[in-house]
């Protein structure tokens, strides 16, 4: 096997790896601004030089050289070389800054010309914290500047597009944006600009920065040189907590970060998945985060005599099964969602099976030709599959509306979903409805006889299958109101301090939402109705799913962990 | 140097030409169909069709740059970018003379700055602006390759005028409002003179033999 030496120690390798992400892998880090493991290499930044050389031949003989101990003779090349650019070959020796002084002093003077003109607004820029100029810098910069002259001065917030802003003078220039635009997302709407110390990038005259996936640019900006325009200034990185997620936009779902404070989603950026969306998100999944803060219900209510009120969650439950005691089960309709987890959907068509209802359908949320093959899709809910994985069909919704309107259903029992919105039925149906709904602003509450707030995908435990067929868990990103041990544990593997507790000094009680997830309320429900549904959680929940479905084989949260697991390709009827 | 200020950044300016105007002939276009065969991918054409399209509409706004990057079929953010790079391509219209005097290492020292305050004087403008008769713009340029005869400028990217003095560069002003261009003038370098036998060009209107340069009064 091939072998390359890097900082005196042997490393096997396999194929032509460039140097760089190979030390990458191996967490031998080396600073670099430029590279990305996603795009060309432009090699511009020239922060990840290392000292090189390979095994010197003997022209004469064409056998490699060797010195008196018997050791090869290593002939380096007269610079340093990027190490991002730089295929490795067998027997290549290479120094880092580890082993290697003139390497360290090279990435030194490197940043100290990398920062001659750079502003050091960090007290006020978005990206400090997180930024990998910043850390670098630290870590490998020089402690001071020599330079003392006035700074060149370069455009600053100007807004390349509705979502990105840019400032030109914290830049440097290491194309990362403009190659995302020209080789990942291809709007080509960006370029540099000028030259010298004077570019920095730029939309040309008369374009605006507005592709469907621009905010890309701001995660992969090393700098803070572009930032998000509906984020600035909100929160510095370190008073927020992240949970490693997936968006809930359509149905590809993307891997996602949450970064909340008190309580409040405030920005979602892309997680890494070469499985599902790669380093990329498109910015319809990060936009519309005020769902998960705004309009939010304040507890359970149901219909009394005189009307909607408020009432205690057990109250709630008791409403619920009194509801569907009594009922005909023939005459009862369950509407599973693709918007809630698959735990939440097969928990209700268990209870559909136990009262000998019909099989829940789902409501569709298509809005075809909007997809583009890529990370947006025509579906714009997270779990349509994972559904159809359940044997849930999609609602024939004219068909189904005319038999709610003869008064063929007494009952409709609806998962988190909006189906007067949807045009299932009215707001005066006759039928009693039961509902768990996410917002206030659901317009099949007006005709809610039971109404449940439910917890969203930021609150929850739950697994979402995607377009192709990719089961992925979610982490509750936010607390809820009152005391759950299975979200308070998942949450707590993402830095419980963050989410705030009674001590911060912007710690506010009434951020917490008071819901919750379906699988604490259809339990209660079902017990209600003689039915035990007593799982340890979603995790047993899942276990049981995926042991009893073929459809949904290894489909159990270890195996999913945080990139998912790949479901076979047949869905099959339950 | 010109440097950009956020406010008076213009990302959307008026363009200069109509869409009447925005065409190329056959000749244009078939002209532009040649240079993409010259190279293996397209945007290797983009400063041949740059250079076309300044040459028929005397400077590069915007609406021209995007009018070649389609004609080459390649983005125009990638020719907007590379017509920026380079000073030579005009973003603006300037005036009939671009004077492009040298301020760089060399020349710096041999008193480029010296001559180009001198023009600036003279002709009451300043660096980057154009003479209100629209005969002459006056520009800083980076080192032109001709440091052995500096201090020295070139004229609307095309003619070099080597060794400036005062004197030279009054008569120069005279020449160029007569509309007289100023010959081409071959600079021959002290080791042709040994090496090369005196290497001595017949073939041209000019000779100038190297002698050491003005020494810049700032400089003193
Ligand atoms: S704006 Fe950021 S990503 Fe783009 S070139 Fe500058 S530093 Fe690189
Ligand atoms: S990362 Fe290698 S030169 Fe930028
Ligand atoms: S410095 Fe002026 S031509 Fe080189």
């Amino acid at each position: 096997m091939a072998t390359v030496t890097i900082d005196n120690k042997q490393y096997e390798f396999e194929g032509r790896p460039l140097l760089l992400q190979f030390c990458t892998d191996r967490g031998i880090e080396i600073p670099h601004f430029c590279y990305h493991p996603s795009m060309s290499v432009p090699a511009n930044c020239r922060q990840c030089l290392v000292k090189a050389g390979t095994p010197a031949v003997d022209r004469a003989t064409r056998q490699p050289k060797l010195d008196e101990e018997g050791n090869p003779v290593i002939q380096y090349f007269p610079k340093l070389m990027t190490s991002c650019s730089m295929e490795i070959t067998d027997g290549m020796v290479v120094h880092t800054h580890r082993s290697s002084e003139l390497v360290e002093r090279a990435q030194k003077d490197n940043l100290e010309f990398l920062l001659v003109n750079h502003p050091l607004d960090c007290p006020i820029c978005d990206q400090a914290g997180h930024c990998p100029l910043q850390i670098q810098a630290y870590k490998y910069g020089p402690e001071g500047s020599r330079f003392e002259f006035e700074k060149v001065h370069k455009p600053k917030h100007i807004k390349l597009g509705p979502r990105v802003m840019l400032d030109g003078e914290r830049c440097i220039n290491c194309t990362r944006c403009t190659r995302f635009t020209a080789e990942v997302s291809g709007s080509h709407q960006l370029t540099i600009i000028e030259r010298g110390v004077n570019n920095f990038p730029m939309t040309p005259p008369g374009v605006e920065f507005d592709e469907p996936y621009s905010m890309n640019v701001i995660d992969i900006c090393p700098v803070g040189a572009l930032t998000s325009i509906d984020f600035r200034f909100k929160a510095r990185i370190w008073e927020m907590s992240s949970a490693p997620s997936i968006t809930a936009t359509n149905a590809k779902g993307s891997n996602c970060f949450y970064w909340v404070k008190n309580n409040e989603v405030l920005k979602i950026t892309a997680r890494q998945n070469t499985e599902v969306n790669d380093y990329w998100l498109p910015d319809e999944d990060r936009e519309g985060y005020q769902r998960f803060n705004d309009d939010r219900p304040h507890g359970p209510s149901g219909k009394t005599d005189g009307g909607m009120r408020p009432m205690s969650w057990e109250e709630s439950y008791a409403a619920a099964v009194d509801v569907l005691e009594t009922a005909d089960p023939a005459r009862v309709l369950f509407v599973g969602s693709p918007h809630a987890t698959v735990e939440d959907n097969y928990l209700l068509s268990k209870l559909a099976g136990h009262l000998g209802a019909d099989t829940p359908v789902y409501l569709e949320h298509t809005v075809p030709g909007s997809g583009d093959n890529w990370l947006i899709t025509d579906d714009k809910t997270p779990n349509a599959s994972g559904c159809e994985r359940l044997g849930f069909n999609a609602a024939d919704v004219p068909l189904l509306r005319s038999k709610i309107q003869a008064g063929g259903y007494d009952v409709i029992y609806v998962l988190e979903d909006d189906p007067v919105s949807s045009g299932l039925f009215d707001s005066n149906v006759d039928a009693k409805v039961i509902l768990h709904y996410y917002n206030t602003t659901n317009a099949t509450l007006a005709a809610a006889s039971v109404a449940f707030p439910a917890a969203m995908i930021v609150e929850t435990v739950g697994t979402y299958v995607n377009v192709d067929g990719h089961a992925q868990r979610v982490r509750p990103a936010k607390a809820v109101k009152g005391v759950n041990r299975t979200l308070q544990m998942e949450m707590g593997k993402s830095r419980l301090d963050q989410h705030g507790t009674p001590f911060d000094k912007w710690y506010d009680e009434t951020k917490l939402v008071d819901c919750k997830p379906g699988w604490e309320i259809i339990p209660e429900v079902a017990k209600g109705l003689g039915l035990e549904l007593s799982y340890r959680g979603p995790k047993q929940i899942m276990e049981e799913v995926s042991t009893a479905l073929p459809s949904f084989t290894g489909a159990t949260y270890e195996s999913m962990g945080l990139v998912g697991v790949r479901l076979s390709d047949t869905p099959t009827l339950v | 140097m010109a440097t950009n200020n956020g406010a008076q950044f213009n990302r959307h300016p008026e363009p200069t030409f109509s869409s009447d105007q925005l065409v190329f002939t056959s000749d244009e276009k078939s002209a532009m169909q040649g240079y993409l065969e010259m190279y293996p991918e397209p945007e290797g054409a983009i400063m041949r069709g740059l250079w076309l399209a300044q040459e028929k509409f005397g400077f590069l706004p915007p609406e021209v740059i995007r009018l070649v990057a389609d004609e080459l079929g390649i983005p125009y953010a990638r020719a907007y970018g590379v017509a920026t790079f380079y000073t030579q391509y005009f973003k603006q219209k300037k005036g009939t003379y671009v004077l492009d005097v040298c301020t760089c290492f060399s020349c710096q020292v041999c008193g480029g700055y010296d001559i180009l305050h001198y023009l600036e004087d003279k002709l009451g403008i300043k660096a980057g602006e154009t003479s209100e008769d629209g005969l002459f713009t006056i520009q800083e340029a980076e080192c032109l390759g001709a440091c052995g005869s500096a201090p020295m400028l070139q004229i609307t990217n095309g003619r070099y005028v080597h060794n400036l003095t005062e004197s030279k560069v009054d008569s120069l002003v005279s020449d160029l409002k007569d509309g007289k261009m100023p010959a081409f003038e071959s600079v021959t370098l002290p080791q042709d003179e040994t090496e090369m036998g005196g290497n001595r060009r017949d073939d041209v209107e000019s000779l100038e033999y190297y002698k050491t340069p003005p020494v810049a009064e700032t400089f003193e």
